[in-house]
């Protein structure tokens, strides 16, 4: 984004500017007035924006345009839609329940259609097929490592048999591995989230013209 | 009376709004003065990068998917940018569509950090932009069947019956490869309802905290590549011989590391070093 030149933009970036500075004061000194009225100005924003364009996208875009064609069944979410409101009297509120239904049903369904193989059948594959012709130790490691670690993984949530003896050294193991991949995935979202407040550091400067825009 | 603290005690109770300063100060210093690293290309990216290059023939039609927003710029943005360059070079033609309400800015901006690769392109015939979709899922499946039936124009209000790209375009099986930039779990959508079925190749410009859940996707051969976070986009402009924002950005994340290893360092030895005491 280049910087603007005309008011309204300028002022769109100082706007912008202030409020990131009122929603840091909270990390950076503590909960002040400034800190809500950025947060609720935020968040009510964010969802005015996310409301007005789904509804466009919708009713424009989506069904507006077969409905004019004939096509009358489109009709049909739009009343499904409707009916979810329901939901906000207690009276009616059974009525909710049936799109909701379809909705969950929907949900299910699109989502067991392609879970079997990505999920389960290709990581099976995956954990269980040796290195190739030329691999290096690296790879050994990693195929023994994942192969023993996805065992020992699984057999901590084994709770037919009492976790003991030869049992016991693996589901401990099993454990240990969780807690790593958990570290793992721990760290990365550390990772993102320093990214984006580098991101706020360059804007930051940015605005001020310190770092170019 | 209260007892007198120790270093080491003092060392563990340092006010954790001292370490955001810090932070936030330190995180400027490379946008002011940009301190380089040399960097690495993971197999991953390079899978990313090699996949495009091998699987794409001047004139198929590639889909970028942009479900991520204006809030993740920072991460998948440059990664995003690249590929977009990459795919250019190779002569794809692409369709932009996003399954985020602010997709509008991100695709603008996509467009303004390729624009010497876009001046030459002529939009309808190369690229296109069809804009948001919500619904997730279902959205998703329902483009893979028919693209038409969620998006019957552009997002500019123009039929895709009368852009010139779009007329032999409709099902999944039109479109060569996938490259989805997530903040969420889109691409698991794209897995399910592009990857598996039509065997639509698909590849993750995730971020970072992404990384760990879609490498298992990407050892198994679902996805043919993945760019993780801000390094992942720091690579890619390496081997597209670009470097930009991703790479001066991995200065501002290797001193948010450096930062982070030297907190947890102290506290961890303010705690052992106090431990005794308080026992």
């Amino acid at each position: 984004m280049p910087y603007p030149t005309d008011p309204a933009g300028i002022a769109g970036l100082w706007i912008a500017w202030l409020l990131m500075l009122m929603i840091y004061s909270y990390p950076l000194y503590k909960e002040n007035p400034a800190f809500r009225f950025a947060e609720h100005t935020y968040v009510g924003l964010m969802l005015a924006i996310m409301l007005v364009r789904t509804t466009i996208t919708t009713t424009i875009r989506m069904v507006g345009p077969p409905l004019m064609q004939g096509k009358v069944w489109y009709v049909i979410p739009i009343i499904l839609g409707f009916m979810m409101f329901f939901l906000l009297t207690p009276k009616y509120r059974w009525i909710s329940r049936y799109p909701i239904a379809i909705l969950v049903g929907a949900g299910f369904g699109l989502g067991m259609r392609g879970v079997l193989i990505p999920d389960i059948t290709n990581q099976v594959i995956s954990t269980i097929t040796p290195p190739v012709t030329g691999a290096g130790a690296v790879d050994w490691w990693n195929y023994i490592y994942i192969a023993i670690g996805t065992i020992c993984a699984v057999m901590y949530f084994v709770l037919t048999w009492e976790h003991r003896g030869g049992m016991g050294y693996a589901t401990r193991l099993g454990r240990w591995i969780i807690m790593i991949g958990l570290g793992a995935y721990f760290g990365n979202t550390v990772l993102f989230r320093m990214a984006m407040l580098s991101g706020r550091a360059q804007f930051f400067l940015q605005v001020l013209k310190i770092a170019p825009m | 009376m209260s007892e007198e603290l120790t270093f080491w005690e003092k060392l563990a109770r340092i006010d954790r709004r001292v370490f955001y300063w810090i932070l936030f100060i330190g995180l400027m210093i490379p946008f002011i003065r940009p301190i380089m690293f040399p960097i690495s290309i993971s197999p991953s990216t390079r899978d990313l990068y090699e996949g495009i290059i091998e699987m794409v023939e001047p004139g198929d039609v590639v889909v970028m998917n942009i479900a991520f927003g204006v809030s993740a710029w920072p991460e998948c943005m440059p990664a995003f940018a690249a590929c977009t360059k990459l795919l250019i070079k190779e002569g794809a033609k692409i369709i932009f569509w996003g399954a985020y309400y602010d997709v509008d800015l991100s695709y603008e901006e996509v467009l303004r950090r390729c624009e010497d690769y876009f001046k030459d392109l002529k939009y309808g015939e190369d690229y296109v932009y069809l804009g948001y979709y919500p619904y997730q899922e279902a959205a998703v499946a329902q483009l893979a069947s028919s693209i038409r039936s969620i998006f019957e124009t552009d997002n500019y209000g123009t039929p895709l019956d009368e852009i010139p790209m779009m007329k032999n375009v409709d099902k999944a099986t039109d479109i060569k490869l996938v490259l989805s930039g997530d903040t969420g779990d889109v691409c698991d959508y794209y897995i399910r309802q592009w990857r598996i079925p039509y065997g639509v190749p698909v590849a993750e410009i995730g971020i970072a905290m992404l990384g760990s859940s879609y490498m298992p996707f990407y050892k198994s051969g679902v996805l043919f590549g993945m760019s993780v976070g801000v390094r992942g986009g720091a690579e890619l402009e390496k081997l597209i011989g670009e470097p930009g924002e991703a790479t001066i950005r991995m200065g501002a994340i290797n001193i948010s590391h450096i930062l982070v290893i030297i907190a947890v360092v102290l506290a961890n030895i303010g705690y052992f070093a106090s431990r005794g005491r308080r026992r």
